[in-house]
């Protein structure tokens, strides 16, 4: 895997991170009371934070998919020429 | 190839979250303006900032990732690198083109040689099975040469 896909590989699970830290943040930072009403922050940091949470987990998963599709074609194509070599 | 458009548009979403979590105190109203800042919304700017700026660099290095593969595939061109590269070569692809060259060169004068010296096998062959007589008499001649002396 090129470093600049490893690196980015890092950066989205940092993204995801932040989703998490978004969604517990009202609650870490007590501007949100549990058992209350929820107000426009709290709102606003879920949705946002389980938004973060559902892009950061679907790019690793269909980046692992295709990173994995194009493995297994590269190695398809390298077996047929090892076969002729030997 | 995919793989990095999917990384480089989840990272954009990424900064794009980024700028919205920055911006959502004002636009949602819950910081007054010109207010001290309240804490959700230094939870949601100083979560935005590092989200921007981080998910900014994942994007061009994804962008950057996506370029190489292109590059790798021939499918874009190197911008400097490989018309730079192409005329100089290494010392040994210099060192066996000269030596090509030299081959060309002296190819046409060698199988000159040879056809030349075929004809002269040929010939010689040709009398000899023609006049076998005419193979001694360099030896009479000789002696004869040899007598007038």
């Amino acid at each position: 895997m090129a470093p600049q896909a490893r690196i980015g590989l890092i950066v989205t699970a940092i993204g995801f991170f932040a989703g998490i830290w978004l969604f517990l943040a009202p609650f870490i930072v007590e501007y949100q009371k549990v058992g209350q009403d929820w107000i426009d922050a709290t709102r606003n940091d879920l949705w946002t934070g389980g938004a973060l949470i559902a892009i950061s987990v679907l790019t690793l998963i269909l980046f692992g998919a295709f990173a994995l599709r194009d493995a297994a074609s590269a190695a398809e194509q390298r077996s047929p020429t090892e076969d002729g070599e030997n | 190839m995919t793989k990095y458009v999917i990384g480089a548009t989840g990272a954009l979403l990424g900064a794009l979250a980024g700028v919205w979590l920055m911006l959502a105190p004002f636009a949602l109203a819950y910081q007054g303006s010109g207010a001290d800042w309240a804490d959700p919304t230094y939870v949601d700017f100083w979560t935005g900032l590092p989200l921007l700026v981080v998910s900014l660099v994942g994007s061009i290095l994804y962008v950057s990732g996506l370029v190489e593969e292109l590059r790798r595939r021939g499918i874009m061109r190197r911008p400097y690198a490989a018309p730079a590269e192409q005329p100089q070569g290494s010392p040994q692809t210099n060192a066996s083109s000269q030596e090509n060259n030299m081959e060309q060169v002296l190819m046409p004068l060698v199988t000159a040689m040879l056809k030349d010296m075929q004809e002269r096998d040929r010939e010689r062959d040709g009398a000899r099975q023609q006049s076998p007589d005419d193979v001694q008499q360099p030896q009479n001649s000789g002696e004869e040469g040899s007598v007038r002396r």
